[in-house]
């Protein structure tokens, strides 16, 4: 490394052009939206200064605390739907089962198409009234278990939820798999003399030995569910009535529909706040576990 | 391996089985029934279609402007890829094989972009672009997918670049070549492997892209095929079997991406993610 020393010059030129795009567009916007969310501005005329006022807007917004409750709904039912599925899915296509390439290659196509591709055909599956899903309980004779999936404040945001965790189960399974697949032939023989065999194998030695790659999962399904957007967005766009309404949407709707810049900047700020919060413990708890 | 138990493989492959159906079923679903008239849909809508009626497909592909959503899309996909790949690499080069006083803080402040939630940056960026007049064109769009997959780019190639025995370079200085000679030369050819990750990863990511383009784009002649998509099917609510065929016609790309290289797209999008 210490043949190229004297190049400070090119050094320069080389990192320049990536860090003006970067620090310009990813990082200096993050301090514009701080300053932004201790204004009061609709985008056009001019911005006056009011403190943290949209910050006390926004706790006393019930709206606001409703999207709150929503993200941490997808985060829940995220971890108990993507990462318990997505490791069985693991486990199984570990045991170099006949056809298992076949079945990870299904497994992983939801992760691979567009969550507006994702949303618009469970739209389609949602619709109330030419919907596969109603379609599905009229042909089984189960009519009165149809529902307004996505119009009825009840199911719409249980119904984003499946759609959210069948578009991301592929992700944990190959991830898991992944780390499954490390795991030397000399432990499974190992544990194998000493009796440990079937569910008890799995418990007490596939598992702990894939325990990083575990909290990797976990960590990212938490910070990946204070991030979805275009899911919601497509299939209801927050509705009905804010009802499915997450951080994202709240500060969409706030800045891009309200034209109230300033609030939903602060929105925003809640979004990063979370998402570094959750990143900062999950850490501190690796690190301990580790 | 051991032989399993009939039982343990009858239960398997249930398991797996209606997994694997979970995933199909809508897909084969919205399939056949692009095939359909609207009325044989709501009338049959498990059924055969009676007959591979193609006339949802023309008409989405006319109405729905699809040939504009693909050129957009393939642009705007490519020109940041390879903006960003560039870029990415020669940050990654100078980071990985030279010793200078702000390299690891540079280095740092490239990770830091993996935290940040572009929802975080948002409203600035709209602003920002609505500034400079580039609301409503390329731009617009190829300037935040380049900076946003800086990070991930300039990470997986710089730890690979890392890995490079510290000679490398030797031979081409010892020929006279200059820094630039030889990280186009050198390096920039071993680096293929890792090449091919970051690039599969970042179509895959600015292919369908949806909020930034929803923001910065209003223009029909402009969008992307997410966007272009997400449009007609909230205009065309009454036409289910018409939206099944737009569908089907950008589902078809992807997924001859996705089987001809899905090995490298698994492994990219697993370290992405675990990185990310």
């Amino acid at each position: 490394m210490h043949t190229l020393k004297r190049s400070k010059l090119a050094i320069f030129i080389g990192l320049f052009p990536a860090l003006v795009i970067y620090l310009g567009i990813a990082i200096v916007p993050i301090g514009i939206s701080f300053y932004y969310s201790l204004m009061d501005w609709n985008g056009i005329g001019s911005k006056s200064f009011v403190g943290f006022d949209n910050y006390v807007r926004m706790f006393q917004d019930d709206t606001f605390w409703l999207s709150v409750k929503n993200n941490l709904l997808i985060m829940v039912t995220g971890l108990i739907g993507q990462l318990p599925l997505g490791l069985v899915m693991a486990l199984l296509l570990n045991k170099a089962l006949k056809g298992s390439g076949f079945f990870r290659t299904v497994g992983f196509m939801p992760v691979v198409i567009s969550s507006v591709m994702v949303s618009l055909i469970w739209g389609m599956m949602y619709n109330t009234e030419y919907g596969m899903l109603n379609n599905l309980l009229k042909f089984v004779g189960l009519e009165s278990w149809q529902q307004n999936w996505l119009g009825d404040p009840k199911w719409s945001i249980l119904s984003i939820s499946a759609a959210y965790i069948w578009q991301n189960v592929g992700l944990y399974m190959v991830m898991l798999l992944a780390a499954l697949q490390n795991i030397s032939e000399e432990v499974n023989e190992a544990a194998e003399l000493d009796g440990a065999t079937g569910l008890r194998r799995t418990w007490f030695i596939t598992l702990p030995m894939i325990r990083t790659t575990l909290m990797v999962t976990i960590v990212y399904s938490i910070s990946n569910s204070f991030r979805v957007f275009d899911l919601i967005q497509v299939l209801t766009g927050g509705g009905p009535a804010h009802q499915t309404e997450v951080m994202t949407i709240h500060m969409y709707n706030s800045a891009f529909v309200n034209l109230d810049y300033g609030y939903g900047s602060a929105v925003s700020i809640m979004i990063l706040l979370f998402s570094l919060v959750v990143i900062t413990i999950a850490n501190r708890l690796g690190k301990e576990k580790a | 391996m051991k032989q399993k138990s009939p039982v343990f493989k009858l239960f398997a492959y249930i398991f797996l089985g209606l997994f694997a159906l979970m995933n199909l079923v809508p897909i084969f679903w919205m399939i056949i029934n692009s095939f359909k008239s609207e009325q044989e849909y709501a009338a049959h809508p498990f059924a055969m279609p009676t007959g591979i009626h193609l006339s949802n497909y023309t008409k989405a592909w006319d109405i729905a402007n699809m040939d504009t959503y693909f050129i957009n899309s393939f642009l705007i996909t490519f020109i940041s890829l390879i903006v960003t790949v560039f870029l990415g690499s020669l940050a990654a080069f100078f980071l990985s094989r030279f010793e200078f006083k702000l390299r690891g803080f540079t280095y740092a402040l490239f990770l830091l972009g993996m935290l940040v939630p572009i929802h975080a940056t948002l409203i600035p960026i709209f602003l920002i672009m609505q500034k400079l007049s580039l609301i409503d064109t390329y731009m617009s769009l190829i300037l935040p997918y380049t900076a946003f997959h800086l990070s991930l780019t300039v990470f997986i190639l710089e730890g690979f670049m890392r890995g490079f025995p510290k000679d490398m370079e030797e031979s081409g200085i010892m020929d006279g070549a200059g820094i630039f000679r030889i990280f186009w030369s050198i390096i920039l050819p071993l680096t293929r492997p890792a090449m091919a990750t970051v690039v599969i990863l970042n179509f895959i990511y600015n292919w369908n892209e949806y909020l930034f383009a929803l923001v910065l784009v209003t223009s029909n002649n402009l969008k992307t095929l997410p966007l272009g998509l997400s449009n007609f099917v909230g205009l065309e609510t009454a036409n289910y079997t018409l939206q099944m065929a737009a569908l089907t016609i950008a589902f078809i790309p992807i997924i001859i991406f996705y089987l001809l290289l899905q090995k490298q797209l698994v492994t990219g999008m697993t370290a992405g993610a675990v990185k990310g």
